[in-house]
């Protein structure tokens, strides 16, 4: 059954990114609605790069929501440019964790989510209905081997890792493949560096 | 879960009419922080402060808990009861008993209660049909078995019995710190929990009202906030606090010498875990006093089997604090692994630890 929704301008159907995102994504921003997917391995930055696609939205007062990440480093997101106040954390959502996502997709416009086990096609499926219901945009942290059951709308794949150092930590590059649905259905390849010397995302 | 002394004062937890409950229970909470500074009002009449630090300042608990009686003789005249406990939910019940628990003795202390302390009539009634009296034989039930039989609220109670939650779902109340705020004259944007800067709008509401439906889903530890406060490693620097629970505004803005700079961990473990650092012969290396390290290490060993060959380090960063405690040297270590892992070490009390990821 259709059901009526109010007429919404094409701008607040986007939720803004910031550098470098802003210029790789079709459109500029994430799309209400949209699911993300972004692989890597552990340890490759893939934690990072989820969180560098709040930050804009963030900082221009939405609210986030962040599932199943179990040590979240409040510093790191802080210095990438989240504002924490408008930040939501269910570290251990114990079994419950695609509820969890469904309690907040009701509530917050962004909810990063790490599922603990392999995700089932019908909560899958669920999920994205949601999202797509309640016009939020869902970011899903996978690992290659454990990855998303369904094609998602946009997809970010981090193919390898490299840090730049000088007497200390100064700078990761990171190989992302975007792709996706539509307007991204093309795959393009780029470098960011993330984090920087400011341990903030920045474009090459 | 941590050790709590907890104050009952039964005559300030009934709000009088002509007001004069909020104005002691501020003024006793006020005089409670001038030995506690981390003393917290969870609800009308209930007080609890983390007793670890003030028990080892003032030399004993017994010590604590007396200075926490006589300070409520003294401001508001009414006698106290008070309780050590670990958790929120024991130690109220500790208070209420007047009673110290010895380190340990809360998990026996907790099952010997009666049901009826979890506050739902209901479920201790069909409880004792079923046989259960006390919290421990309801706690022994398989929270599947209680999932068949009873709601989600059951299940929550359950976890608190058995210990896995420390606190009630409506055990604190959660709009009290900002009514002492208010009656305090502080009406300053940006200090209610979750920071709604005076601007509270329709999306804070929506976010409000997602938030109480995962704490009734999960339970009250289970959603968090964060804050930042003053610190030189982002162990320290980080707070993730249950959500409703009252914020500390921290405006921190002093320097920190020696502070680990940007960028940071994108995961910090807030439980740290033993690694070994090996050099070229395997044998181990250490941080030793002078503030450098016995070898070059070449190898970290997560575990037995999990070797990682390490493709370059910097540090140690020695950090500076508290030196008169010998266990507290601590030193960071940044480390970079064969496949292109980062990670965070730090050397504390002779062993090295991870604690932090940079993913």
């Amino acid at each position: 059954m259709a059901s009526l929704r109010p007429v919404t301008l094409a701008k607040s159907r986007m939720l803004p990114l910031g550098e470098p995102w802003k210029a790789l994504v079709p459109g500029g921003g994430l799309r209400r609605g949209a699911t993300v997917v972004v692989e890597a391995s552990p340890g490759f930055g893939g934690l990072s790069l989820a969180l560098s696609l709040l930050t804009a939205s963030s900082a221009n007062g939405h609210w986030a929501g962040v599932v199943g990440v179990d040590d979240p480093g409040v510093v790191a997101m802080a210095e990438l440019g989240m504002d924490l106040r408008r930040v939501l954390f269910v570290p251990r959502p114990r079994g419950a964790w695609a509820e969890s996502v469904a309690d907040l997709l009701d509530g917050v416009d962004l909810v990063v989510v790490r599922p603990p086990s392999r995700a089932s096609h019908g909560v899958a499926r669920k999920i994205m209905d949601r999202v797509r219901e309640r016009g939020t945009v869902l970011i899903v942290l996978s690992e290659p081997h454990a990855s998303w059951p369904l094609p998602p709308d946009l997809c970010f794949a981090i193919t390898e890792a490299r840090w730049a150092t000088s007497s200390r930590l100064d700078a990761r590059y990171l190989n992302v493949r975007v792709s996706g649905r539509g307007e991204a259905g093309r795959a393009s390849e780029h470098v960011v560096i993330l984090p920087n010397r400011k341990g903030r995302a920045a474009a090459t | 879960m941590e050790r709590l002394l907890a104050i009952w004062v039964g005559e300030l937890s009934r709000e009088k009419p002509d007001g004069s409950t909020l104005r002691d229970s501020l003024a006793l909470l006020d005089a409670l922080c001038v030995f506690c500074p981390f003393a917290e009002i969870v609800r009308l009449g209930l007080y609890v402060l983390p007793v670890r630090g003030p028990s080892r300042f003032f030399g004993g608990e017994e010590k604590v808990v007396a200075m926490a009686s006589d300070t409520v003789h003294d401001v508001t005249g009414y006698e106290a009861r008070v309780g050590i406990a670990d958790g929120l939910f024991c130690a109220e019940l500790a208070a209420r008993e007047q009673r110290v628990l010895a380190p340990g003795a809360t998990a026996s202390f907790r099952r010997a209660q009666s049901l009826e302390v979890l506050g739902r009539k209901d479920l201790t009634t069909t409880c004792r049909r079923l046989g259960l009296y006390t919290l421990g034989s309801f706690a022994d039930v398989a929270p599947a078995r209680v999932g068949e039989r009873f709601n989600k609220h059951a299940l929550e109670l359950h976890r608190v019995a058995r210990g896995e939650v420390g606190e009630l779902a409506g055990q604190r109340d959660l709009r009290l710190a900002q009514r002492l705020r208010n009656l305090r004259g502080e009406h300053e944007q940006g200090s209610e929990q979750l920071g709604f800067f005076g601007q509270r709008g329709a999306g804070d509401d929506r976010a409000f009202a997602a938030a109480h439906r995962v704490r009734r889903r999960l339970g009250a530890d289970a959603l968090l906030v964060a804050s930042l406060q003053g610190g030189r490693v982002p162990e320290d620097r980080a707070t993730l606090v249950p959500w409703g629970s009252p914020l500390v505004e921290s405006r921190d803005r002093a320097p920190w010498p020696g502070q680990i700079r940007a960028p940071s961990p994108a995961t910090t473990l807030l439980h740290p875990v033993v690694v070994q650092l090996r050099d070229a012969n395997d044998a181990p290396v250490l941080f030793d006093a002078r503030g450098v390290l016995s070898a070059e290490p070449t190898t970290l060993l997560l575990t037995h089997y999990a070797r990682r060959t390490i493709l370059w380090h910097a540090g140690p960063w020695p950090l500076v604090e508290r030196w008169w405690s010998r266990g507290r040297r601590r030193a960071h270590l940044q480390v970079v692994l064969a496949l292109g892992e980062a990670v965070l070490l730090v050397a504390e009390s002779g062993r090295w630890w991870l604690v932090g990821i940079y993913d």
